[in-house]
């Protein structure tokens, strides 16, 4: 089966360039960049980038922090927050990542699993689908020009194992920059459960045939830009820009294709280690960088001028540490964000078709998988589960809302903290970063 | 055409690309706003957009053409995709006959969204692969008459009836916003003031965004 698919692969991409010079030399060849990207303008460290030294400092503490993992985690979580803040060292991350989601554990206790998935003949409906979309996925890196290469076979191999994993999800276009970034790093196998992990357990409800968590996280994102970007909130109202036309491709690739390549990289780092909080962030992050100011939003009439706007955000504002820094400062806790997905979650209109979404399905990151395997572990469970027991939200109506805490945080309008508390914050009742506490129990 | 703050377009009119994924959405938006086509443009995951401003007569159109995900779920977030639409191609590969058995479904989900009145040219891609074709000429045309649509076979990749088939589609619009103007004419001499009211004032711009 695989050989006949290989044929239709050729036949399709006769005419592709890209295939063409891979064989022949044809035409100029251009040089890749240090990402792999041919003809990219990551040749040399950008500005900013760290100097050796230090990268080699991060590497060791890294070496170190992953070869007592788990004494790592269950002690010094928060210094592989702060280190994942500042990025994993290029080296590493192949190491680092299926630690950070736990991949590792899954791949421990089920060795056999991908080989058997790989060895399986796929849905015929899927596999055209996938077939179909291999070029199209990173068409400029080099590691996915060619259709024989192991760049469009890896991801072939990972996204058919995925439908065969979980038939009932399918495959959803999305899964293939998502799984195109993780062959970047990984082998096949390691690749696939961490595309597990970011489907199941980082954004459940994103991938799978309704979508259902994209378009309350659609909602919740208009909320937090209405609280944190009032002016820009008004401004997308007025000219009717929702966040389904410019959040979906965003966060359902991780901004893969959105920012450029080392800005992604750090991105991910963030996410693998906090979770979902981490896209909301760069989200604002990109929209007041987009349509903060005034002058902004002026040269910003209509629908398509602002559209526009969000995707025309000069790449020198989008380098890694320029940007990083901003997201990492944006005013959005996790249990702000928490609070923030129950109230949409309670005002979403019920849904004639597909399941509600699940939001407390979601595991807030590095930490939470974690204590989520110990426990299964404890239990003597080889499969460590997500707590299923879902909250009702109750039916007599809320109490009156208390005033969050804004001890030493200013909220007029601006999106990050501002001489307020450092990045850990002061002592707080809710601090975990699993998921808010319902006090009623 | 005047200074700086006047629009130099007079109107604006939305079109929509719909079809199952792989048809060729993407390169018959490229191929008519940028005169660019690709074998590898990515997947479309999210909304894409382009516009393109046409003479039709005396008057300046821009045609604002949006594209998105043909894949099935995609549906449960693109809902919104469809609104202020006044005009569709619906996509079929010739060469595929299983994105041309779903035409009817497509048609469903665009009259179940946008506005009855819109209008909507069937278009099977990828004329260009002769030897490929899997949906006759003639049953595709029958099935457009059938039902209302306007019909075209195009090639992105050579370009063959890519300007006909948006400038048809724009020339149809056209025609039913000037019909609309003169019934609404024809309306206010008969009802009188009551309707002169909503024409635009002499200092007022004209509407800009039609939706039928």
């Amino acid at each position: 089966m695989a050989q006949s698919l290989g044929e239709d692969l050729v036949q399709d991409d006769s005419s592709s360039l890209g295939s063409d010079s891979e064989l022949s030399g044809q035409g100029p060849y251009r040089q890749a960049d240090r990402y792999g990207f041919i003809g990219g303008s990551s040749a040399e460290p950008g500005p900013g980038h760290p100097p050796a030294d230090l990268i080699r400092q991060r590497e060791m503490k890294w070496v170190e922090m992953t070869s007592h993992w788990e004494k790592t985690m269950s002690r010094r979580y928060k210094k592989v927050k702060m280190q994942c803040r500042k990025g994993i060292p290029s080296a590493l991350r192949a190491r680092c990542w299926p630690l950070l989601c736990g991949a590792h554990v899954y791949q421990e206790n089920n060795p056999d699993t991908y080989q058997e998935l790989a060895k399986a003949p796929g849905d015929p409906q899927w596999m055209e689908t996938i077939s179909r979309d291999l070029h199209r996925q990173f068409p400029l890196h080099e590691m996915f020009v060619s259709p024989q290469g192991h760049g469009q076979q890896g991801l072939l191999q990972v996204l058919k194992a995925y439908t065969l994993y979980r038939p009932e999800q399918g495959y959803c276009q999305a899964q293939g920059p998502v799984a195109a970034v993780l062959l970047m790093h990984l082998p096949p196998e390691e690749a696939f459960w961490c595309l597990v992990q970011i489907c199941e357990l980082y954004l459940p409800g994103y991938y799978g045939p309704h979508m259902e968590s994209v378009r309350l996280d659609a909602e919740v994102f208009m909320a937090l830009l209405r609280r944190l970007l009032p002016r820009v909130h008004k401004h997308l109202q007025q000219v009717g820009v929702g966040p389904l036309l410019y959040l979906p491709e965003w966060f359902l690739c991780l901004f893969a294709r959105s920012l450029p390549f080392p800005t992604v990289l750090r991105v991910w780092d963030a996410f693998l280690s906090e979770g979902v909080k981490v896209l909301f962030r760069v989200g604002l992050t990109l929209v007041r960088l987009a349509l903060g100011t005034a002058e902004q939003r002026l040269a910003c009439p209509g629908l398509l001028e602002t559209l526009g706007a969000l995707r025309a955000i000069p790449p020198a504002q989008l380098q890694e540490e320029v940007f990083m820094s901003q997201v990492h400062s944006v005013a959005l806790s996790e249990q702000d964000l928490q609070r923030e997905i129950k109230a949409q979650l309670a005002q979403l209109p019920e849904s004639t078709s597909g399941p509600p979404p699940r939001p407390k399905a979601r595991l807030a990151g590095a930490q939470a998988i974690f204590e989520a395997q110990q426990l299964a572990r404890a239990r003597g469970g080889t499969r460590p589960e997500v707590p299923r027991i879902v909250v009702q939200p109750p039916d007599e109506p809320r109490p009156p809302r208390r005033k969050p805490q804004t001890r030493g945080k200013t909220f007029h309008g601006f999106l990050t903290w501002s001489k307020g508390p450092p990045l850990t914050g002061p002592p707080r009742s809710h601090r975990s970063s699993t998921s808010f506490s319902d006090t009623r129990f | 055409m005047g200074n700086g703050t006047e629009e130099d377009y007079n109107f604006v009119f939305k079109v929509v690309l719909i079809g199952e994924s792989g048809v060729g959405k993407t390169n018959l938006l490229s191929r008519f706003t940028r005169n660019e086509f690709s074998h590898d443009s990515r997947t479309t995951i999210g909304v894409e957009f382009s516009t393109r401003t046409v003479m039709l007569g005396t008057a300046a159109v821009k045609a604002q053409i949006w594209d998105t995900a043909g894949l099935e779920r995609y549906r449960a977030i693109t809902s919104a995709y469809y609104r202020g639409a006044v005009g569709a191609l619906l996509v079929f590969d010739l060469t595929k006959h299983h994105t041309y058995a779903v035409v009817e479904r497509w048609l469903k989900e665009l009259y179940d969204h946008a506005e009855a009145t819109i209008v909507v040219m069937l278009v099977g891609n990828k004329s260009d692969l002769t030897q490929a074709r899997e949906v006759p000429s003639d049953e595709a045309r029958m099935f457009a008459e059938n039902n209302g649509l306007l019909f075209l076979e195009t090639s992105a990749l050579d370009s063959t009836n890519v300007e006909l088939a948006f400038e048809t589609v724009l020339k149809e619009i056209f025609a039913k916003v000037s019909k609309q103007r003169q019934n609404s004419t024809r309306t206010n001499a008969i009802t009188g003031s009551a309707q002169a009211a909503q024409e635009p004032g002499p200092g007022e711009k004209r509407a800009c965004c039609i939706s039928l």
